[in-house]
């Protein structure tokens, strides 16, 4: 019997490993944020160079933009199927791309499950070859080089953005919650 | 907002941060984020997440598509606006990777673009005057 042909748009659904989450959109609001800019400072990581200025002024949830800027070492992750096949998909291991002119990023400051600081970020890329890529950077090995990158900061006040497990997706994830759930 | 707009001026006001769970089409949960939140009109102010397969706008009546997955956003930007007929639309372009790392960028079609793991997505409102 000839299956009835798909309309070019239908997408794919996905069966994760857990089981379904009625909650579809988790969200939380704060009535007001504090926008700042600031500089990563050359020569340290994009992880500290989030994370420690901001703690200075108490902030630790936060959404960034990365403006333009060269990195003397940057490695990112891609993200294939999950060979292990406990998740849909899982990052791959990191990729070098040498001296590399991040185009534009975004990075979530939160708060790990272990209580730490943590920062996820995506970014386009042009690697030292040249080559135009994007994926989930390592914030912890992405060296600002010789000038300072402009980022601007939309502090996240009245909660706290952290990692949690996420049992559908069988992957630990950040999620907006309550900071009373955590005093 | 049927009428055209060149110039509106305005104010930011409240920042909602959501978590958008797989299967949930990108525009579409942006734009049920927006009635959760209770905007009425929002920017995108930041974003990052992934996608099972993607479906960008080509300008000529034909759509780019990028199979995964998963097909990373490495970058998001737009708007929500609320229309006078009482629905709410997003407006989204963005950048994407696919599972090699290999980008895109375009218009996100409304409907054609599920999330694969997760989307963090923060929306600044928007007031206007």
């Amino acid at each position: 019997m000839a299956l009835r042909p798909e309309h070019k748009s239908r997408t794919r659904t996905f069966a994760h490993p857990g089981r379904y989450n009625p909650v579809r959109v988790n969200c939380l609001t704060s009535n007001a944020g504090k926008h700042i800019r600031l500089y990563l400072e050359p020569g340290i990581c994009l992880y500290d160079g989030l994370v420690k200025p901001l703690a200075t002024m108490g902030i630790s949830s936060a959404s960034t933009t990365v403006f333009g800027g060269y990195f003397s070492s940057l490695d990112y992750c891609v993200a294939p199927p999950d060979p292990k096949g406990e998740a849909v998909i899982a990052y791959s291991a990191p990729i070098n791309a040498g001296q590399t002119y991040m185009i534009f990023g975004n990075a979530t400051l939160g708060e790990s499950s272990d209580g730490i600081p943590m920062v996820h970020c995506h970014a386009t890329i042009r690697t030292k070859d040249g080559f135009i890529k994007g994926g989930h950077i390592i914030t912890e090995s992405a060296i600002v080089a010789d000038r300072p990158i402009s980022v601007l900061v939309t502090s996240i006040d009245d909660f706290m953005i952290k990692q949690t497990f996420d049992q559908e997706t069988n992957i630990q994830l950040f999620q907006p919650t309550q900071r009373d759930h955590y005093v | 907002m049927s009428e055209f707009i060149a110039i509106e001026t305005g104010q930011m006001g409240r920042i909602a941060y959501a978590r958008i769970a797989p299967n949930e089409d990108l525009v579409k949960a942006v734009e049920k984020l927006c009635l959760v939140a209770e905007f009425k009109n929002a920017f995108v102010r930041g974003a990052l997440g992934s996608l099972i397969d993607a479906s960008l706008e080509k300008g000529d009546g034909q759509t780019i598509q990028v199979s995964g997955p998963a097909v990373e956003i490495v970058s998001l930007a737009g708007e929500v606006r609320s229309l006078d007929d009482g629905s709410v639309k997003a407006e989204l372009t963005g950048v994407i990777a696919d599972p090699e790392g290999n980008v895109s960028g375009g218009f996100f079609i409304a409907g054609a673009n599920p999330i694969c793991m997760t989307l963090e997505v923060t929306l600044e409102e928007w007031l206007p005057e």
